[in-house]
């Protein structure tokens, strides 16, 4: 009998303990992400101690410092943060919405419209600038709607929807690779930089629009969150519970592939970023839900840490983030697909 | 799962010998078929591209070559090795498909989406960076150890459960492909035979190479003949298999190094063809059931006519210049995976 009366309580403290637990998380992340940024900030060819570089930060002290920090540095780690934000958050809403802890841009052929929209825009048409980015944009939303049409048959069934991602991802990196072939040797090796994903370029009128898309994504991600736990109990349940669910999944997807083709087309396809955040983040809160805010936390950290490691630590100077991103997250996806058998059969 | 629909429907419960005749008619022709096929595009392979070149001009070449005779000297030292790439690739890219997707149980597997063609390239570019090797004779050795090295990672990981080991495939591929861009990026002169390799063309090896490679799709291609009548029990699962006497481990190893041996092969000689492997044996199974000793006879054929295929459209599509049959065969092969994925059987993988 008691078990009646306490349910409620425990349920209570549960949730209370949640929430405690989330708050911890972002607040390390805040605290990590402060510190790396103020890293980044004095890390570089021309060295500046942190007291400089937020000087510098301020607008304050030398004005080289303030150059270096406000032209070459901040645009890069305010780029970092904001595509690993979106990575994160948007594979958080696949993976939630597609009840597979597997569903991400990557597999699903998303990225690799985007490089490929942005490699014919730079070597088949010869186009520069902010045009490419246009031209991923396009690459990526274009993948997302074939996906969507190819896979829809009586409603979206997570494994077509997969199968067909990943064969509209050989198509695509077959049509790059004779796009490739096709090009002078240098246009083509700089176009490469395409097909991983780097953060370098992203600066002035780029980072605005960059920041405004993330921010008004991240509202409607905001709006359509209360659904995404209903969702994660299955289509019959999340109905019981009052979720249109059709309009939900279709409004998260959307969302989602809005995301990705806006971080794609200013980065490139930054690898496995929106796998892995949302499967690190949900480690760390394990709240059964989507853990959107946490997933978008670790994919910021993750991208600056990538992009740190990429720049300082690894292969002497100047990896792409793409590249070390790739490396840290299949390792760890193969472990989780090594370790989590349940899972991975969703 | 993809019979056609005269042998599901009804109640038939013993098999009756008008129908059994009736389907043994039916795939004795496909088989026919698929051979008529294969050799009419063996001959367009050889006579047609910039110079249209007549057939009995094709088969004076063959026979008695003329010295100095423009035609003679396009069909023996262009047309042949590339006839032959096709042809030896081709089979073992149906042949490798058919096998992973026997042992798995899975109709979206094959070599490419298991990761084999990722490890191939990876060591195939070191070999390009590190190395400077250049000839296909050379490099093919370290198109097998990476294949081989992919392989042994993604079966051991994803073994078991098809969605899942095609997707340990396509995460060993993410983490290889960075590496590779990585070389790339240091190394124009390593990208720059990379690409042309990359993106899955029949031209430029000579008859020598041919000739080194072939005894690997031979070996693996006798055992894959071998397992097919293994991989029928198999398909029962593979607790009927054992029951059956079939040592199911064996026979997933030498599936296992069949698949290295021809998918090897076929990316050292080919470059990583997408989607052959995986859209003939669809093919295959449409055309004679679900008997893997048809389907493997018939894949062997299928694959040389849609990579050759592939090939002869690319040299006629553009008016000036080629599209790689790499490039043709994914353009093709998409569409099919697209099929699989939407059909019926896709929900109880």
């Amino acid at each position: 009998m008691t078990s009646t009366v306490d349910a409620p309580t425990a349920v209570g403290r549960l949730r209370v303990a949640r929430r405690r637990r989330l708050v911890l998380v972002l607040a390390t992340f805040l605290v990590l992400g402060v510190a790396l940024a103020t890293l980044a900030l004095t890390l570089g060819a021309a060295s500046l101690p942190p007291g400089r570089a937020l000087l510098a930060l301020l607008g304050a002290g030398d004005a080289k410092d303030v150059f270096i920090v406000h032209r070459l540095r901040l645009p890069r780690v305010e780029a970092a943060l904001l595509v690993g934000a979106a990575f994160g958050l948007a594979g958080a809403l696949f993976q939630s919405t597609l009840r597979n802890p597997l569903a991400s841009p990557d597999i699903l052929g998303i990225a690799s419209g985007a490089s490929l929209g942005a490699v014919w825009a730079l070597l088949g048409l010869g186009l520069t600038g902010l045009t490419v980015s246009g031209f991923a944009f396009l690459g990526a939303s274009a993948v997302a709607v074939a996906i969507w049409f190819l896979a829809w048959r009586r409603g979206l069934h997570s494994v077509r929807f997969v199968l067909v991602g990943v064969g509209l991802a050989y198509l695509c990196s077959s049509v790059l690779a004779w796009l490739l072939a096709r090009a002078d040797v240098r246009e083509a090796q700089s176009a490469l930089l395409w097909t991983v994903g780097s953060v370098s370029d992203v600066r002035g009128e780029e980072l605005g629009l960059l920041a405004g898309g993330v921010a008004i994504l991240a509202l409607g991600v905001a709006l359509v969150s209360r659904t995404q736990g209903p969702l994660a109990l299955g289509d019959d349940n999340a109905r019981a519970l009052g979720v249109h669910v059709d309009a939900a999944r279709v409004g998260s997807l959307l969302l989602a592939v809005a995301l990705v083709a806006l971080a794609t087309s200013f980065a490139g396809p930054i690898a496995f970023v929106a796998l892995v955040a949302p499967a690190i983040a949900r480690r760390l809160v394990d709240d059964g839900g989507a853990a959107l805010l946490p997933s978008a936390a670790t994919g910021a950290v993750l991208v600056l840490v990538s992009d740190l490691a990429g720049q300082h630590a690894l292969f002497g100077v100047g990896a792409p983030v793409g590249i070390v991103t790739g490396l840290v997250g299949a390792p760890y996806l193969l472990w989780l697909l090594a370790t989590n058998d349940k899972r991975s059969a969703a | 799962m993809l019979t056609s629909p005269r042998e599901t429907s009804g109640e038939v419960t013993r098999p009756r010998p008008d129908l059994v005749r009736q389907r043994a008619r039916r795939r004795t022709l496909a088989l026919l078929t698929a051979l008529a096929c294969l050799l009419v595009i063996i001959l367009a392979s050889l006579a047609l591209g910039v110079r249209d070149i007549l057939p009995t001009e094709v088969w004076n070449a063959l026979t008695a070559p003329v010295t100095g005779n423009q035609d003679h000297r396009v069909v023996l030292e262009q047309r042949l090795p590339r006839t032959g790439v096709g042809l030896a690739a081709g089979a073992a890219l149906g042949l490798a498909g058919t096998l992973v997707q026997g042992v798995t149980r899975n109709p979206i597997a094959d070599p490419g989406l298991l990761g084999l063609n990722a490890g191939a390239s990876l060591a195939v570019v070191c070999a390009f960076w590190l190395l400077g090797i250049t000839a296909p004779a050379g490099y093919v050795w370290f198109a097998f150890l990476g294949a081989a090295a992919a392989a042994a990672l993604v079966f051991s990981i994803g073994a078991g459960q098809p969605v899942r080991l095609a997707l340990v495939g396509a995460t060993v591929t993410a983490l290889i492909t960075p590496l590779i861009t990585l070389v790339l990026l240091r190394d124009p002169t390593a990208f720059n035979l990379y690409r042309f390799w990359a993106v899955g063309s029949l031209t430029g090896r000579g008859l020598d190479t041919i000739a080194a490679l072939w005894p690997f799709v031979a070996v693996g291609a006798v055992l894959a003949g071998a397992l097919a009548h293994r991989l029928n029990m198999l398909a029962l699962g593979d607790d009927v298999a054992r029951a059956l006497g079939q040592r199911v481990g064996t026979t997933r190893t030498l599936a296992g190094v069949a698949v290295v041996l021809l998918a090897g092969t076929a990316t050292a000689l080919a470059g990583p063809i997408a989607l052959v492997g995986l859209a003939v044996p669809h093919a295959a199974r449409r055309l004679v059931g679900t008997d893997y000793r048809w389907i493997t006879a018939l894949a062997a054929m299928l694959g040389p006519v849609m990579l050759l295929g592939a090939d002869v459209i690319g040299r006629l599509v553009l008016p000036h210049t080629e599209l790689e049959a790499g490039v043709v065969a994914a353009l093709i092969g998409a569409p099919v995976l697209v099929a699989v994925a939407r059909g019926r059987t896709v929900a109880g993988v």
